[in-house]
């Protein structure tokens, strides 16, 4: 790695992506971003991001399952899961990591993502 | 789908699908169904499938579990069957093919053929049906069949009574009229139980002439106590040689000669009681030698009156509960697709506001520009929410105009060339050159075609090597109709939604659609005395086609 920490971020709302980049590229981090839960996958396996910030209303995954793939992710290489909506409370499995309820403000979640980005994994790993 | 519905108890109104083979009904929690009643245990009983059925079984709760009022461990349930646990009524209904299953196999409608030919020989309607009672000398000769044909004929009324009306005052008034015309009765009232209290109210009153209007009707408490525990009508004639009533009852005191009191039974509850009495003075007893005004034959066709009526008060308390939680899980359903709708245009505009804030702070003009987008596209959403709920919320006549249609459908096209470049979709527009000047509400039918066309786009963007939506102008000059039709190379729409696509605030776009798209769409066409067609898989996504009359404008100057 080039030392340039990174971010993925998988949202369905081009608009969500498009001010998340905007203010996160502004503070020296790269960014991945996709629309889909497949194609977020997909960028997750082949740049290793240092966080990834998930919608959890992406149309193409049933809302039960979805984080399944990206928490495995997560879990595998210590990279935080930051969750955006909320998880049926009922979820047979919820996914580790931070959740942050819709609607959101970008302050307090632009400083979330950073927090995390600067918390070594393991001390991480306790928090969550 | 086999379900429960609670027709008592705190969670009265609410209906349970039975969809998982196995069901625990309890207060806890983690019951698949869940019941708010204190009496009812953590884990209280269990529904296990069995063939198209459940059978109930209890789990050794405190307070154990009824079927149709028997206590019960174990009880295969069938439609009907009435299901109470703690306070909790549950009424069982199996499933829908339940009855009708295997009828059409042995009873079909077939044209009539020449071989096999039943003539009507006679027809009748329903008001001639109650003639069927009216009068005819044979009857006058005997008078038991006189009797039994006036019994006969009040049943018949009444049945017609309790058909009638939803409104259970005025089914009341009518029972007690019928009863009125029917026997010799001075007072009457009919009183229902009041769900609250258990106590009994009175609903309706009824006096004949001779009584004075305004006098009390004081009905004995231990008749009432009787019959409501006994759930037994009963007559009730010279106090004094009934042993039943002690003098120490509340008759003798009241000086009642005759009374009938019946329960109310229906199918579940009783609701409540008919009462009847009539007061024979002694002057009068001397004058027609006897004091005897109500029979047993009375008291018999009182309690089937009574039955009647309390079916269909019954009825009708089940048919409102019903009506109010299905209003109820309606407006559920609008202010949640109407709420995560607005929550996702304010995410839009927190997120528009952030980088607007971040661009001032840094100076930096860009980021400025792109909150400022973000803000105005969200903007905009807020505003066609708003129009399309005033469309659907109001009722409007178009606002006729002449204009040309495809100059309309080109407008719309032109808008929407921005949000199909966003979703790589290919949008292609054909006019039909031949299409007149026409008499229409342009804005309302820019709305409805926008409303379609975006809908069209966004399934076309789902697809995920090239979206493409054709939209196409027709004129149909001898049928005096266009045609607008918008085709997409979406997924399709499941047969399962087709039904649903025009019930307003369902949207499958998940938070994205208001769920008013294409009801509103479907408002505008329906008020121009147009439809809509959708045809949800024209290979490979989906056909819209909106159809309108085409009027054209009269001749001569006035063109408004």
């Amino acid at each position: 790695m080039d030392g340039q920490r990174s971010v993925l971020i998988v949202d369905h709302s081009e608009e969500t992506r498009e001010v998340l980049q905007t203010a996160l590229e502004r503070r020296g981090l790269r960014t991945f971003s996709a629309s889909r839960a497949g194609a977020g996958l997909e960028l997750a396996r082949r740049h290793r991001p240092d966080l990834i910030v998930l919608d959890l209303e992406l149309d193409d995954a049933g809302s039960e399952d979805l984080p399944g793939g990206f928490a495995e992710q997560s879990c595998r290489d210590h990279i935080p899961l930051v969750m955006l909506g909320t998880v049926r409370r009922d979820a047979k499995s919820p996914p580790e990591g931070e959740f942050v309820a819709k609607p959101y403000h970008y302050g307090p979640l632009i400083r979330k993502i950073e927090e995390l980005l600067h918390t070594p994994p393991v001390a991480l790993r306790r928090s969550a | 789908m086999p379900s429960l519905f609670v027709i008592r108890g705190n969670d009265q109104g609410t209906r349970f699908e039975l969809s998982e083979s196995l069901l625990r009904l309890g207060r806890d929690a983690s019951s698949t169904i869940q019941l708010h009643d204190t009496e009812v245990s953590r884990q209280h009983a269990e529904l296990r499938r069995s063939g198209k059925h459940f059978t109930i079984s209890d789990l050794g709760s405190s307070n154990g579990t009824f079927v149709n009022g028997e206590r019960i461990r174990r009880q295969p349930l069938s439609s009907g069957d009435q299901v109470q646990i703690g306070q909790t009524m549950m009424l069982y209904t199996g499933p829908s093919g339940d009855f009708d299953a295997d009828l059409a196999d042995v009873i079909s409608i077939a044209a009539a053929t020449a071989k096999e030919e039943s003539q009507i020989i006679r027809s009748i309607t329903q008001e001639e049906g109650s003639r069927i009672f009216g009068s005819d000398a044979a009857f006058a000769e005997n008078p038991w069949l006189a009797r039994a044909r006036s019994n006969l004929q009040v049943m018949y009324r009444t049945a017609l009574a309790v058909s009638h009306t939803l409104d259970i005052d005025q089914l009341l008034y009518r029972i007690m009229e019928l009863i009125f015309e029917w026997v010799e009765a001075d007072r009457g009232c009919i009183m229902l139980v009041d769900p609250e209290d258990n106590s009994l109210r009175p609903k309706v009153r009824r006096t004949r002439r001779k009584t004075r209007p305004d006098e009390k009707i004081t009905i004995s408490k231990t008749i009432l106590d009787y019959v409501t525990e006994r759930r037994e009508g009963v007559l009730t004639s010279d106090a004094r040689q009934d042993e039943r009533w002690s003098p120490a009852g509340s008759i003798l005191k009241m000086g009642v000669r005759e009374a009938i009191c019946v329960p109310m039974q229906a199918r579940y509850d009783m609701v409540g009681v008919i009462y009847i009495d009539t007061h024979t003075t002694p002057q009068e007893i001397i004058r027609q030698g006897t004091a005897e005004k109500f029979t047993e034959d009375h008291l018999k066709l009182m309690v089937a009156i009574a039955h009647q009526a309390a079916l269909a008060v019954e009825d009708t308390r089940y048919y409102s509960a019903m009506v109010q939680a299905e209003r109820l899980a309606a407006i559920g359903q609008t202010v949640a697709t109407l709420s995560h709708h607005i929550k996702n245009i304010l995410q839009g505009i927190r997120g528009g506001s952030y980088l607007i804030e971040l661009g001032l702070t840094e100076h930096d003009e860009s980021v400025i520009d792109k909150g400022w987008n973000i803000v105005e596209k969200n903007q905009k959403k807020i505003s066609a929410l708003v129009m399309d709920m005033l469309t659907f919320s109001k009722e409007r006549e178009p606002d006729l105009a002449t204009a040309d249609l495809n100059h309309v459908i080109g407008d719309v096209v032109e808008l929407m060339h921005a949000h199909a470049d966003e979703l790589d979709v290919d949008l292609q527009w054909q006019p039909d050159g031949t299409l007149p000047e026409l008499v229409f509400d342009p804005e309302g039918i820019h709305r409805a075609v926008l409303n379609v066309l975006t809908n069209a786009i966004d399934a076309a963007g789902e697809n995920e090597e090239s979206g493409r939506v054709t939209i196409r102008s027709e004129y149909l000059s001898d049928a005096a109709l266009v045609r607008i039709t918008i085709e997409d190379n979406g997924s399709g729409i499941p047969p399962a939604q087709v039904e649903q696509l025009f019930s307003p605030f369902v949207s499958t776009k998940k938070g994205r659609g208001t769920g008013l798209g294409l009801p509103v769409s479907q408002k505008i066409l329906t008020e121009h005395g147009g439809r809509i067609l959708v045809d949800g898989h024209s290979a490979p996504g989906s056909r819209f086609t909106l159809e309108l009359p085409a009027v054209l404008p009269k001749t001569g100057r006035d063109t408004t």
